[in-house]
Parts: structure tokens; C-alpha cells; sequence
């Protein structure tokens, strides 16, 4: 399913989105895949499966320790694809590869937009790979009718954001705060500011991602934003083993996006 | 045309590859550096820091003894005897000074030995900014001495404990740090290396190496250097060294990697000799990788050269064969340490002697008359403790 469609359907039910990350391979492959049907099924709208990588600079200790654990166990972009391919036939909401650009561009950028399509990925979210440099992946996911997530943050730039926003598909990745992945018990008191202002520019639907743990929070967010990702949160739960804590969690979060919005 | 271009890329290598969070303070930074460098203040500034604080010009000496050893007139740039011991402070002089212009109030440094980390700290006392430097684990462990003097000098250390718990972690968690802090912290990284502008930045408060050589040699030889030849761990005593000769084609640059237990191993640093181009620390670079993409664990006799990652500008000096890149292991580089010390009574830094080294090792090679300049990148006093435990003479 393209993400797009996905947007619009909820747009027609009144929806907000609610997206999940899990790191693939942590703690194993085969759970990364069962929990992801899981997930569609407690009404989760999207879920990004991450690629780990030895040197995570923009994630906190939660998201670092999936990553290495994973590794660990052997992941690779071969070992995703497979679980991508199992995926196409399990679950139908939208699934997208978050990765470090270096497992990408090793893989060989067309190789990766290709087997990206045919294992059924709706789109690609890269940590490090700002617009400037995005050029090449852009291009090659094109063919395939894929999206390049863009970030923005309240850092970037007019002249950036303006660029950035012409070219975007999919949805725009908003980086709540100033810092790396895991979860806060505050957010910036400017977010909202800024996601209202940014809304009344972009034509791509905006999701929020960094920090986000709680339900006020998803209820402040939802007022001005499409959508909200959650990462360190949920790898948090499952590396304590709280799965049902979790899924409660997760239903909750749901509800609240369900709910008459502005 | 001068490199990097507007994009920070030197040919295919370099850029910016950071998360968005960081895209706007990296641009400030860029711009924020070419302002600064062009007020006569900060030049004045800064020339009287580097001449009356850290004691440039630095020597260039020629080692008699050594030469004849050599059998070619071998020069030695005296970096060992700017202050704190290395080339380091000519870097963290013109950074910590351009924090203080940026009115940063803050600065934060990576350190695998620690000398990065003990010039930053010896600039931000200077200078009177807060200081926080990363450092691994393992380094911590391995070079004590540096971390007391970092404390003395009112700097904190913060101990790294995730990855290989080496520079390449320190740095990953100093970038951390940066992406939640720049709006009053400047981030002094230590090499060439990191996203544009920092490679740029870097290798331009390193050049006086070059420039203050290229001046002294003239007017001693009346000519240029056959051969430069300095070690090459992220790249910026060698970069400092070579720039200001780039287009003096007859000068040969030769850039020394640790070879640590030798390039069939795994336990080696020689990103250049055995690495492929891949995406680290926010530039496209050679780096040391699996098959996956996943970067390499690393190991050189010397904490300064172990990095998996190198300088994007001797990435494109490699394509182009401006500068030709070779390893030597940790016993060439022991030997050379106790050569150059016997010889001429100057202990080298453990990664200094790979350059030392790598002259020795290739003395067939030279004519009598052959001009050598190997850059003592660093003085030997740090590594004295380690050979002396290595070697069970202690």
C-alpha cells in the first residue's frame, strides 16, 4: 500500500496516524515479523523496520543497544528483505526501511531500490542522508514508486524547508526536539508553533517522531500534525518484555488518534 | 579550483552527511568560520596564540645521524615541540578561539589518546569555556595520564561505554551531544574528518605546518622536498603538512597508516591500504567495513591512528595519486620509536614513528641527495609507559 493512500484513507475516517518502529532482528528476526502482524491488528497505521547499524550518531541508548544486539545476531539488508518478502504476504498496512545510509549505499543503491520493491517496502527513511545528498536514492526509488521520508526539525532553515517541502513524498519525518532518539518527559514548548505553521504550508502529510512516550502528548501533537512515530518507547517495552503493557499502550495511543480532530 | 567545493565534496568524497538537526549548524558553522577568518582581529588573534601560547614556528631540523642512516637528507618537522606535545594545539587554538568569536560558551572534543582532547582542554582553559571531552573506555584505561591532565586543566572527562568504547564511539556520542547542545556549544573534532565544513575547517588550522616548512626549507635548501611523509590516522598532521606543497608536483606526499599486526590480519588502522568508500561521521570517505556496511573494529600499537575512518580530502588525494598510502605494523613502528630516539635523542610519538618508520623501511629507495621532510606529528613522553609494559621493562 502505497503511504500515501494510507494518509487519505485516514483523512476520510478522521484519523490520525500512528507509526511504530522496530528495530529488525532484535531480539530476533522471527519476532521482529510475528509482532508486526501484531501491530497491524492493535491498529498500528505503519510500521518502519529499522536497519541496525554499528554507529547510530542520532539515536539514544535504547535504539544504540537494539541496534548492537542485532547485529549481533547477524541482521543485514539480506536478512530484512527476507522479512520484507514474509511481510508482503502478512500484513497490508505500509511498511518502511529506516536506515544509516552506509548499509544502502554498500548494498548498491539500485540494487536496494530494487529489492525494495519487489519485497513489497512503501518507503525509506534515512538518518543521515540530508536533502543536499539525496539526489542518487531519490531518483532510484523513483522508478519504483517508492518514498524518500524527508526529515525537517525546528532547526532547518526557510530557505531549506522550502526545497525540501517541493520535493517531498510520502510524509514529512518532523523531529520534535533538539537531540537524539528515546523518550522525554517534555517536549519543546515551541513544537506546537511550529508544527501549525508548517501545516499551513505542506501539501505532504506531517508526522512527528522523537521523544514521544505518553498520551498527552499524542493528544497535543494530533491537534496539529498527521501523525506521531514511535520508536525508543516501544523497543523500550519489548527489551523489558512488557508486550502486553506495550499492546495496552499501543490501543490507548490509538484511541486518542481516533478522536474528532482540528 | 579550490576543494572542497560549495557542497564540501573533494571529487566524490566529503559532504554532509548529518541528520537534519545538525544541517543548520553545520551551515552556520561554515559560514560563522569564513566571517570570522577574515577579521584582521581573530588573524591577529590568533597568530599571537600560535607564536607566544603554543611556540611556533615549530623547528624543522635536520637529523644528521638519521640521515646517515638513511643515506638522504632527512629533515624533521618539530611538531613535538609545539605545547602540549603535538600538532593538535594549532587546531584547537583556532577552533576553541572561534567558538569564543561565535560566542559559544561551551566546547566538546572526541579523544582516543587523549592529546586531541588535552589541546582542546588546554584551549578552553586558555580561552575560558566550559569543556566536556568523550573518550572511550578502553582509551581511558590506556592512557590514564592524559585523563588526569584533562582534569587538572578543569576539563570533564566522559567515559564512552558503548561499541568498540574507543575514538570512533567518543565521537559518535560527542555528535550526540552536539545534535541537542550547539546553540551555545562548538564542537572542536580533531581531524579532517566529520561533515563539511569540519575537513575544510581542520586541515586550514593545520596548514601552518606546510606553509612554516615549505619557508624554512627554502631558505636552508634553497629547494623543495623530494619526499613528505607523515602518519595518517584521521588525517590532520598529514593534511597540515602536504596542502601548502599540493601544487609543487615534484613533491611526493606519503601518507603512513597503522598497520598493526599486519594488513592480512583483521588488527590493523590502514583505512587508506585496505578500506573501500562508505559513509561514516557525516562524510564519504574510505572507511574500514564489512560487506554489510557495518564499520570495522580496528587496532593500531598507537591510540592516536586507531579509527576506522580517514579524512575525505586524502581519500580524493588517493583517487587522483596526489599522495600514495602505506601501512606499518606496530613492531616496524616500535623499532623506529627506539631508532629515532638513539639516534637523534628525540622519543617520537608511537604514531609519528610509523612515519619514521616507513623511511626506514625504504631507505633503497632514496638518492644521497633526496630532501625528506617527516612530520614528528608528536613527542614520545605518553607512549613511554606502554612500550616500556609491551616491552616487560618495566
Amino acid at each position: 500500500m502505497r503511504i500515501n493512500d494510507k494518509f487519505n484513507e485516514l483523512k476520510k475516517q478522521g484519523k490520525k496516524s500512528l507509526i511504530v518502529y522496530l528495530t529488525a532482528g532484535f531480539p530476533d528476526i522471527m519476532f521482529t515479523e510475528n509482532f508486526a502482524v501484531e501491530l497491524e491488528k492493535t491498529g498500528v497505521d505503519m510500521i518502519e523496520i529499522g536497519v541496525p547499524f554499528s554507529d547510530p550518531i542520532a539515536d539514544g541508548p535504547i535504539l544504540q543497544h537494539t541496534n548492537q544486539l542485532s547485529l549481533e545476531k547477524g541482521t543485514n539488508l539480506k536478512s530484512i528483505f527476507s522479512l520484507c518478502e514474509r511481510l508482503k504476504a502478512r500484513i497490508s498496512i505500509p511498511y518502511l526501511l529506516m536506515s544509516y545510509y552506509n548499509p544502502v549505499y554498500q548494498f548498491g543503491i539500485d540494487n536496494f531500490a530494487k529489492e525494495c520493491f519487489q519485497t513489497g517496502v512503501s518507503g525509506i527513511i534515512i538518518a543521515d542522508l540530508p536533502f543536499e545528498e539525496s539526489g542518487p536514492l531519490k531518483d532510484s526509488l523513483k522508478t519504483y514508486g517508492i518514498d524518500l521520508i524527508s526529515f525537517l526539525t525546528f532547526t532547518t532553515s526557510e530557505r531549506r524547508k522550502e526545497k525540501i517541502l517541493k520535493k517531498s513524498s510520502g510524509f514529512i519525518y518532523y523531529i520534535s526536539l533538539a537531540g537524539v532518539t528515546g523518550p522525554r518527559e517534555q517536549l519543546p514548548e515551541r513544537l506546537m508553533d511550529d508544527l501549525k505553521s508548517l501545516k499551513e504550508i505542506s501539501h505532504t502529510p506531517v508526522a512527528v517522531g522523537f521523544g514521544i512516550s505518553y498520551a498527552a502528548q499524542v493528544k497535543e501533537i494530533k491537534k496539529y500534525a498527521d501523525g506521531v512515530i514511535m520508536g525508543s518507547f516501544v523497543m523500550k517495552e519489548i527489551i523489558d518484555n512488557k508486550i502486553e503493557e506495550l499492546k495496552k499502550s499501543l490501543i490507548s495511543f490509538r484511541e486518542e488518534l481516533n478522536g474528532e480532530s482540528k | 579550483m579550490k576543494l572542497p567545493d560549495k557542497y564540501g565534496k573533494f571529487g566524490i568524497f566529503g559532504g554532509k552527511f548529518a541528520p537534519e538537526t545538525l544541517m543548520s549548524p553545520l551551515e552556520e558553522l561554515e559560514k560563522r568560520y569564513k566571517e570570522t577568518i577574515k577579521s584582521g582581529m581573530f588573524r591577529k588573534d590568533l597568530k599571537y596564540y600560535l607564536e607566544v601560547y603554543a611556540g611556533r614556528p615549530t623547528p624543522l631540523y635536520f637529523a644528521k645521524s638519521f640521515s646517515e642512516k638513511i643515506g638522504a637528507r632527512v629533515y624533521l618537522k618539530r611538531e613535538d615541540m609545539a605545547f602540549t606535545g603535538a600538532h593538535k594545539i594549532n587546531n584547537t587554538i583556532g577552533q576553541v578561539l572561534l567558538a569564543k568569536y561565535m560566542k559559544k560558551t561551551r566546547v566538546i572534543a572526541e579523544t582516543g589518546a587523549g592529546q586531541h582532547g588535552v589541546a582542546t582542554a588546554t584551549a578552553a582553559a586558555l580561552f575560558g569555556l566550559k569543556c566536556d571531552v568523550y573518550m572511550g573506555e578502553v582509551d581511558i584505561k590506556r592512557q590514564s595520564l592524559n585523563v588526569y591532565r584533562m582534569k587538572l586543566l578543569g576539563s570533564n572527562v566522559i567515559s564512552v561505554s558503548s561499541g568498540t568504547k574507543t575514538l570512533k564511539d567518543a565521537m559518535n556520542e560527542a555528535m550526540r551531544d552536539w545534535i541537542s547542545s550547539f546553540e551555545r556549544t562548538h564542537y572542536v573534532i580533531g581531524s579532517v574528518a566529520g561533515p563539511h565544513p569540519y575537513p575544510m575547517l581542520v586541515r586550514n588550522f593545520q596548514i601552518v605546518i606546510g606553509k612554516e616548512t615549505k619557508k624554512q626549507l627554502l631558505k636552508i635548501e634553497k629547494k623543495l622536498p623530494d619526499y613528505l611523509v607523515a602518519c595518517v590516522g584521521g588525517g590532520s598532521n598529514s593534511m597540515g603538512l602536504f596542502y601548502p606543497f599540493e601544487n609543487d608536483r615534484n613533491v611526493k606526499f606519503i601518507g603512513v597508516e597503522g598497520g598493526g599486526k599486519g594488513l592480512d590480519t583483521n588488527l590493523h588502522s590502514a583505512t587508506l591500504c585496505k578500506g573501500s568508500p562508505g559513509i561514516l561521521h557525516g562524510s564519504l570517505s574510505y572507511v574500514l567495513q564489512n560487506k554489510d556496511g557495518q564499520i570495522h573494529p580496528t587496532h593500531s600499537i598507537s591510540a592516536g591512528l586507531d579509527y576506522p575512518g580517514v579524512g575525505p580530502e586524502h581519500s580524493f588525494y588517493k583517487e587522483t595519486g596526489r599522495a600514495q598510502y602505506f601501512a606499518v605494523n606496530d613492531n616496524d613502528a616500535l623499532k623506529a620509536f627506539h631508532l629515532l630516539s638513539e639516534t637523534e635523542g628525540i622519543i617520537p610519538a608511537l604514531e609519528s614513528a610509523h612515519a619514521v618508520s616507513w623511511v626506514i623501511n625504504n631507505k633503497e629507495k632514496f638518492r644521497q641527495n633526496d630532501i625528506i621532510v617527516i612530520n614528528l606529528s608528536g613527542r614520545g613522553d605518553k607512549d613511554v609507559q606502554e612500550v616500556a609494559e609491551i616491552e616487560g621493562t618495566l
